[in-house]
């Protein structure tokens, strides 16, 4: 064991000794610490140029977006590559795409922290964070997509002179109640948890104004026992409530398919299928934007090397369930000898779009092979690239589910190509500066870490439980400038 | 040039009130020609009705805009706003002519029908007599009389006009020139004739590109004398085509469609069997038992061969004058080929009731032989009747303009009159017409639009659409029919009789005058006013038709024709390095006239479902010997004369035998035609004006991407198997000998389990449409695509839109080539050509209902798929959930750049669907409200067959069928109960309300079962397609 | 970091008061909102009942139907074999007007019209909904009276819209027929009143003339 100080600190806490309880946060840490780096990253007193920089693209980019949509209004849907056969195209496959990446946060906040997976606290308030803003991408698209946008309400049950209401045995209706709750239960999660560290930052506001907008976002938040009594309570509640729900909306969202006659929509499969493949992609979203934010931000020892791979991990998980989907699609194809839907599968491997959908198979089934490999898996930069594939791998994944199927269906004689435009392309684009425009104001204006739950999973905060009786929940010895164990 | 501009429309009548229109429309009050007898629908009536008609229509999408209702000041007689009538009227094409029966609303002719009384209509229209319509309201009619001098143009009025002629056309005419289009009018006969009187040294010449000389020809040098021949399907058993298109490239073709389809009925006696030898699929080829694919050139020698077997083996006794010919024929070599041995049998056992029918494309030596064998098997006077000629003196087309190019370069024209044509444009590219004309100190052309030959006249003459002039014509079995007008002129036009007419000095008649003075004549005076009501009434004079003759075989016209014949029959095949180049009047726009025609353009081709082009039609191994993909332009040049066409791979295609429609490559069409394809008139001779051999073909390195309706891009081998193994299921064909030896044959090709819908089953009383759709009788001539067009106001997206694969034909009619299985694409060298409608077949358990967000389409109470355009959102939803992706969705707003006046056809009757909304075939739900709002005023039932949809009506086959499926006694009905029923993918549970009645074929020596036909064997819960319906 | 500011720690704080008038702002607005927006939605001003324009020529309805008792149908000729009733040529105006009131200045725009053949722009006062397909001769032949969509027409000075004309409003109708079916010949008779309980002879014409209005999108969009 060294001496010297700084390696007596290990950031590496991904070792398997059963003996030996991982910690949770690393290095050097108190309370104060983990505020001071926490509420460090919104007190800069100078935003760094890089955040300037990186603001300033998605900011463009955003403003690309909405310059689409507005030529996509004034002239119509026909400025995308759609038509008929392929009626539904980039459009729908990233609505789909951002409602996938919008699995994380929830499924993290939610159905860890009804497991007791403490780890999630270093990364649950970025994962909702990151599911809000991609919700908000997602619910953009079923929005612009549809024919004439200005009578989009008629969508909602309002009372109207016409005595009309909509049709509810129709899955797009329940795309809108599923997508609607979810991304509703999503924000209050997220924001509630965030009201203790709201009103710490509060408490440390120089500024008039700081402490103003962070007093009012904190509801004035007193941290008294009865408040945390009654914050736990509701967060408890929440995720309860929350938890039906990061299954329901991709569910939901798949009936959209399931539910048509369409070979290669028409299958039962689909919602666990598509629960799966949205926390794969989801948990390829998150590591895909921690790693930056931790390097730049200094957070490596809140969210530590363990955090990654654990969510390598669950990548690997889901990975498989979704490469297991792939072939019982086929299997089913060949097994149920309906012959239209045979050919759909072979078409998609094989026909005119299998590049597609090799470029699928390799993203989101080969790649997460290698997180079988702990050097692979705790390798950052592999890590990394890994994740990025993942999520063009789901990209595509959609983009075969929903283009191929159509653009062959029943008969031969209306059987299309579909190719997208540039107004297409830019308008996904576009949808990645609105999610990255919102990401940046998160990190720099809001706390990225869920200080609160933090301190709670940190050593210091049961060292009465230790010196009473080592209970249950014990979370990794305190090294002690020595090294050595405390006892 | 963009006449919208120029000239300014109105909305509502204050606004009429200051333009310029309205103070020319007071003037014009009491136009001078007589309009007693007729429904006026005179300019003025026409311009207020329109007024109101838009008011009513409440175009305006603010919210709540003040909106007017502007009333006839004096209102005409038995005139009710909003109601429309039908006006009986001709219209002539290629010197003969067919029966219209044009809707009008408020004044505004809509929709071209078939005249039911007219022989050559029975009711049906092609697609182009149909479409026709459109151009009566293109803007890019020439609005005004120009003449030219130089680069300079000056405007004049038709006194103006009046005044050169009687300048020009003076003394006894020399130097004076007509050239007109061939008419089957008795008034122009008439006014021709006194137009020779008058100036006996003028010449009279008429030329059209397309015509019927060589068959002409052909019976001149059978009998020494031309005849028309008028074929009678319906009386044939076996019926032999020889690069003929009976069913679709001939004037009568809608009768002969129609009699082919009846003389298709299910059973041994009541079945015909037709042989087609063609270089390239032809509609009526789609329709052949046995097909073989020969080069233009190789068929004289096909026919010599099965004459030569009928003479030697099947003991043919051809009469005394045609010995002759046995030489010809007698020298065609025998081959093992079974087409021509099985055909002669075929022929000479059902002696009498067989055919030969020679296209025009083929020289007139062919026509010869045809008709002594037609003679020699006793077809004269049962399967064809021939009549005389009404213009026995006239020579061809093609060597009357070539006579006029030789005196135009001797200078003996000084005055040339064209009437109508286009002449520059299709006159034969050897005669070098454009430059000649130039020559010409003084000329003027008369048109509808300012052409090609206009340009290069002294004058252009804005002549009235057929919908807005006077006259008369013979049906192609003579009957008289006339043609009256439906509308003022619009742009101040006349007909061509009206110009004829001021030459001959009778300038002041008028149309209306010439065509009664004509009447007068043929009618007597006796009675004549009720005649020549009733006339105009019925469009048609019942018993007009030409008496038919029996003429004798002439023996030493026969003689000269045997020389050519003997040539045409030892013609070397083309090959590879030599390929020739068949032309072929186009389907949609025909010699070019519909080429401004937007409904023509997007129509899409019926073999090739090419639109907006005009292609190199070759067979896949041919391109695969040249190196040609699908969409490569290539150069084909001959003689010189070249032109760019992209490539399309069609089978059943002779090898090395290339395939291109005139018509495309106008310079001065409009604004939709101009620069549309490519100019195969450059490559048309006035020697060969059908066929031109030994052409060169060269790749430009250039591909297109082709905007066709089906085949979007080139298939691979998965998707072409795929397609194979479908065909058979989708279009269920069985032989004649097949389906009556086992009836049940069509409900075996699909298996499934037992149907079980999700919803409660619900109930259908009352009235319950159905429609039955017999692909047993469709030819795919695309008629219905364009009633449909017409009468659902279906938008036109252009080019690129049809690239796009964004066509919006409510009708699509699937076209499949049906080819060994197991031949790639480009082996491909045998193929049939099968067809079918597809249109939103209303499915009981719809697909596209269930999953509309805003209940947008909808199940009516008598079983109609609804669909509220104003409720839609556009999802798109429904489109995807539709097996048969029928429904067609607007994604811009295709009516945006849509001149006023062109709107003016809009069918009042139907929404005019904005962009963001889905739309598709509802059955015309219009007539169907229409019928049903009157049979329950008048407490009365729906009758069987009172309700016909656009498609229905206007099919020359009578292959649509539309009732009451609750009536046992309605034709449909009792059609569904037809073992041929089928619906197609039934086992999706969705129960099409259409249904389609299966193909027979009657090949010769057909097995009842053939091998590896299914067994009725099968699981007991096992289901079919036709319980399933 | 979580000492308390304030006194009483179960309280919020004083610089949070100022929140308050923005919540009852907030709440008071957005009640206001609503009731605005929904009194606005079905008031006459949106389905514009009542709406009464300037005509060209200033016929009084009361005048000639309510005074003079002319019958509907003897200017509004089609209304019971077409779906446009029509509004008359000036024709008929004439034909009593030629000789009546010959010279009144009321009438110049009715006798310049008949001079000219140039129409009197009426406006148009009962304006369906765009894409709607509506037929007097199905409703008339019927026995639902002129006066159920158009009102008490005989005592109007100015013609005004006398029903809201909205989509609900047919399909109220289209679903319960009997509160305005009459015998056919009294259609046109404006002040017509049932003998007995409209319901009951409504239910018992339903009976008679087998009624029953369609509800389905087609019967009024195409």
């Amino acid at each position: 064991m060294s001496t010297s100080a700084p390696a007596a600190y290990p950031l590496d806490n991904t070792f398997d000794d059963p003996t030996r309880r991982a910690p949770l946060v690393v290095g050097d840490n108190d309370f104060h610490s983990i505020t001071e780096k926490v509420c460090g990253i919104v007190e800069m007193p100078r935003t760094p140029p890089a955040w300037w920089i990186a603001f300033f693209i998605s900011v463009s980019l955003t403003g690309v977006l909405f310059a689409m949509i507005g030529y996509l209004i004034t002239t119509g849907v026909g400025v995308w590559g759609l038509q008929v056969p392929v009626a539904w195209g980039w459009a729908i496959v990233n609505f789909v795409f951002w409602v996938g990446i919008g699995h994380a946060g929830t499924l993290i906040s939610a159905i860890l922290f009804l497991l007791r997976q403490k780890w999630r606290t270093s990364i649950n308030r970025f994962a909702e964070g990151m599911t809000i803003f991609a919700v908000v991408c997602a619910g953009i698209f079923p929005g612009i997509h549809i024919g004439r946008v200005w009578v989009a309400y008629w969508l909602f049950p309002i009372p109207n002179q016409m005595a009309m209401w909509p049709q509810f045995r129709s899955p797009l209706l329940w795309d809108v109640f599923a997508v609607g709750t979810y991304a509703t239960v999503s924000l209050l999660f997220w924001y509630m948890g965030m009201i203790p560290d709201l009103a710490t930052i509060r408490d440390r506001a120089k500024s008039k104004l700081r402490w103003f907008i962070y007093g009012v976002l904190s509801l004035g938040w007193r941290s008294s026992n009865r408040h945390w009594h009654r914050f736990e309570m509701a967060y408890l509640l929440l995720a309860a409530l929350a938890t039906p729900l990061v299954l329901s909306v991709h569910s939901v969202v798949s009936f959209d398919f399931a539910v048509s006659i369409i070979p290669g929509w028409h299958t039962t499969i689909f919602p666990p299928y598509f629960v799966a493949g949205a926390i794969f992609s989801g948990f390829a979203m998150v590591v895909t934007l921690v790693i930056p934010t931790r390097k730049f931000f200094h957070l490596e020892e809140i969210i530590t090397a363990r955090h990654l791979e654990n969510m390598a991990k669950i990548m690997l998980a889901t990975g498989m369930m979704v490469g297991l989907a792939y072939s019982t699609e086929f299997f089913i194809a060949w097994y149920s000898g309906n012959a239209y839907e045979a050919f759909t599968f072979l078409n998609r491997a094989f026909g005119p779009y299998a590049w597609a959908y090799w470029i699928m198979v390799t993203c989101n089934v080969l790649v997460p092979q290698l997180f079988w490999s702990k050097r692979l898996r705790t390798n950052i930069a592999v890590l990394w690239v890994a994740s990025i594939l993942i999520n063009v791998g789901m990209w595509f994944e959609r983009f075969v589910i929903v283009v191929t199927s159509l653009s062959r269906d029943f008969l031969p004689s209306s059987w299309g190509y579909y190719r997208p435009t540039l107004v297409d392309i830019l308008t996904f684009v576009g949808s990645f500066g609105l999610f990255m425009t919102l990401f940046l104001l998160f990190v720099r204006f809001l706390p990225i870490v869920g200080m609160a739950e933090v301190k709670g999973v940190m050593p210091q905060a049961h060292l009465r439980d230790v010196a009473v009786q080592g209970h249950g929940d014990y979370h990794g010895d305190i090294l002690t400038e020595r090294g050595e164990v405390k006892a | 040039m963009k006449p919208e501009r120029e000239m300014k429309y109105w909305r509502s009548l204050d606004e009429l009130a200051r333009t310029p229109e309205f103070v020319e429309a007071v003037a014009r009050e009491f136009p001078t020609d007589e309009w007693d007898r007729l429904p006026p629908a005179t300019r003025r009536q026409f311009l207020k009705v329109m007024g109101a008609s838009l008011a009513l229509a409440g175009l305006t999408s603010c919210r709540w805009p003040e909106e007017e209702i502007v009333p006839f000041a004096r209102r005409p007689e038995g005139r009710t706003p909003g109601v429309p009538e039908q006006y009986a009227t001709a219209m002539e094409l290629g010197g003969s002519t067919l029966g219209l029966l044009v809707t009008s609303v408020d004044g505004r002719p809509i929709k071209n029908e078939g005249n039911p009384l007219h022989p050559d209509s029975l009711g049906a229209l092609p697609a182009t007599a149909q479409a026709d319509l459109l151009q009566l309201y293109d803007p890019d009619r020439s609005r005004r009389l120009v003449e030219r001098r130089g680069d300079q143009e000056f405007v004049r009025s038709w006194d103006d006009f009046a005044a050169w002629t009687a300048e020009r056309f003076a003394g006894d005419g020399r130097g004076a020139a007509i050239l007109a289009e061939p008419s089957s009018s008795p008034t122009m006969a008439r006014l021709r004739r006194r137009f020779t009187e008058t100036f006996p040294a003028a010449r009279w010449v008429e030329y059209q590109p397309i015509s019927r000389d060589a068959e002409r020809d052909g019976l001149a040098f059978a009998y020494g004398r031309p005849l028309r021949a008028v074929p009678h399907l319906d009386r044939a058993r076996v019926v032999a085509c020889f690069d003929a298109d009976p069913l679709f490239e001939h004037p009568a073709s809608t009768r002969l469609a129609r009699h082919f389809a009846e003389s298709r009925q299910p059973s041994r006696e009541r079945m015909s069997r037709l042989w087609v030898a063609e270089p390239a699929f032809s509609i009526t080829g789609g329709r052949a038992d046995h097909r073989a694919a020969v080069p233009a050139s190789a068929v004289p020698a096909v026919l010599a061969r099965v004459a030569r077997e009928l003479v030697a083996v099947h003991g043919l006794a051809l009469p005394e004058a045609a010995v002759n010919l046995e030489a010809a024929f007698g020298a065609a070599a025998a081959d093992g080929n079974g087409f021509v041995t099985e055909l002669a049998a075929d022929l000479a056992a059902h002696r009498g009731t067989s055919l030969i029918l020679v296209g025009p494309g083929q020289a007139p030596e062919v026509h010869a032989l045809a008709a002594v064998l037609n003679h020699g098997l006793g077809a004269v006077g049962s399967t064809l009747g021939y009549t005389e000629v009404t213009d026995p003196d006239r020579p061809s087309h093609v060597r009357a303009i070539a006579e006029l190019a030789a005196a135009m370069t001797a200078g003996e024209v000084e005055t040339l009159l064209v009437l109508g044509g286009n002449p520059v444009y299709d006159a034969p590219a050897d005669l070098g017409f454009a430059e000649l004309l130039v020559g010409v100190p003084h000329s003027a052309h008369l048109s509808l639009y300012d052409d090609e030959t206009s340009r290069r006249c002294g004058w252009h003459l804005p002549r009235a659409h057929g919908l807005e002039s006077w006259g008369d014509g013979r049906a192609w079995d003579g009957t008289l029919s006339f043609q009256q007008p439906l509308i003022q002129p619009l742009y101040d036009g006349r007909s061509a009789l009206e110009v004829l007419a001021t030459v001959v000095g009778d300038g002041d008649a008028g149309g209306h005058g010439l065509v009664r003075e004509t009447a007068l004549e043929s009618f007597g005076a006796v009675d004549f006013d009720n005649a020549w009501k009733r006339a105009l009434h019925d469009g048609v004079v019942a018993g007009t038709e030409l008496p038919v003759v029996e003429p004798e075989l002439d023996g030493s016209a026969l003689a000269r024709a045997g020389a050519g014949l003997g040539a045409l029959v030892a013609a070397e095949p083309p090959s590879a390095v030599k390929p020739e180049l068949v032309l072929i009047p186009d389907r949609k726009v025909h010699d070019g006239r519909w080429a401004n025609n937007a409904w023509q353009q997007e129509l899409p081709d019926a073999v090739t479902k090419v639109t907006w082009d005009n292609v190199l039609q070759v067979a896949p191994p041919t391109a695969r010997e040249l190196g040609f993909a699908e969409g490569d332009v290539v150069t084909v040049s001959a003689r010189g004369a070249s032109v760019e066409l992209p490539v399309s791979i069609v089978p059943g295609q002779a090898a090395h035998t290339l395939t291109a429609a005139l018509g495309y490559g106008r310079t001065a069409a409009g604004s939709v035609g101009n620069g549309v394809g490519g100019d195969a008139y450059r490559l048309r001779t006035s020697d060969s004006p059908w066929l031109v051999p030994e052409v060169a073909v060269t790749a430009t390195g250039r591909s297109l991407a082709m905007a066709t309706t089906q085949d979007h891009f080139a298939i691979d081998a998965m998707g072409f198997g795929a397609r194979l193994d479908r065909i058979p299921i989708l279009i269920r064909e069985a032989s004649l000998e097949h389906f009556l030896a086992d009836p049940e044959v069509f409900h075996h090709m699909v298996h499934h389990p037992p149907l079980k819908s999700l919803w409660q089953d619900r109930e259908y009383p009352g009235e319950q449409w159905g429609m039955a759709v017999d692909l047993n009788a469709c030819t795919g001539c695309n008629a219905c695509v364009v009633a449909c067009q017409a009468e659902n106001n279906v938008p036109v997206v252009g080019r690129e839109g049809v690239v796009r694969q964004r066509e919006m034909h409510w009708i699509r009619v699937d076209r499949y080539f049906k080819t060994e299985p197991g031949v790639g694409p480009m082996e491909v060298d045998q193929a049939e050509m099968v067809f079918q409608p597809m249109t939103c077949v209303q499915c009981e358990n719809a697909p596209c209902e269930q999953v509309c967000p805003v209940a947008a389409t909808q199940h009516t109470e008598d079983g109609i798929n609804a669909m509220a355009y104003n409720r839609c959102v556009g999802t798109r939803y429904c489109s995807n959930n539709c097996p048969f992706k029928v429904r067609r969705f607007n994604f811009f707003n295709y009516h945006k750049n849509l001149s006023e006046v062109a709107k003016l056809q809009f069918n009042p009757e139907v929404t005019v669907r904005s962009r963001g909304v889905m739309e598709k075939c509802t059955y015309c739900i219009q007539r169907i409200q229409k019928v049903r709002i009157e049979a329950r005023n008048g407490n009365r039932p729906i009758r069987d067959g009172e309700i016909v949809p656009a498609c229905a009506q206007t099919c020359p086959a009578r292959a649509i069928t539309f009732g009451d499926l609750n009536d046992p006694t309605s034709e449909a009905s009792k059609l569904r109960e037809d073992k041929r029923a089928y619906a197609t993918l039934a086992e999706l549970n969705i129960r099409p309300r259409t249904q389609y009645l299966a193909r027979l074929s009657n090949r010769v020596g057909e097995p009842a079962v053939p091998e590896g036909g299914h067994g009725a064997h099968h699981g007991g819960d096992d289901d079919h397609g036709k319980e399933a319906s | 970091m979580t000492e308390s500011k304030s006194s009483d720690i179960f309280t919020f704080p004083k610089w949070t008061w100022i929140l308050r008038p923005a919540v009852a702002v907030a709440l008071v607005g957005g009640l206001v909102y609503v009731s605005v927006f929904v009194y606005l939605a079905f008031s006459p001003k949106a389905t514009d009942v009542g709406y009464a324009p300037i005509q060209p020529v200033p016929y009084s309805h009361a005048l000639h139907v309510g005074q003079l008792g002319l019958d509907c149908r003897y200017c509004h000729t089609g209304v019971e074999i077409a779906a446009h009733a029509a509004v008359p040529p000036t024709q008929t105006c004439m034909n009593c007007h030629a000789k009546v009131r010959g010279e009144s200045e009321k009438l110049i725009p009715v006798r310049e019209s008949f001079a000219t053949g140039l129409p009197v722009p009426w406006i148009r006062i009962h304006d369906l909904p765009d894409y709607v397909y509506f037929d007097h001769s199905a409703h008339v032949r019927r026995g639902v009276g002129c006066v159920s969509c158009h009102g008490r027409v005989d005592t109007m000075e100015v013609v005004y819209q006398a029903e809201p004309l909205s989509m609900a409003w047919c399909l109220d109708c289209h679903r319960n027929p009997e509160r305005h079916l009459r015998p056919v010949e009294f259609v046109t008779r404006l002040d017509w009143v049932p003998g007995e309980d409209q319901e009951v002879l409504g239910a018992r014409l339903r009976e008679e003339h087998d009624i029953n209005p369609k509800e389905t999108c087609y019967t009024c969009h195409r």
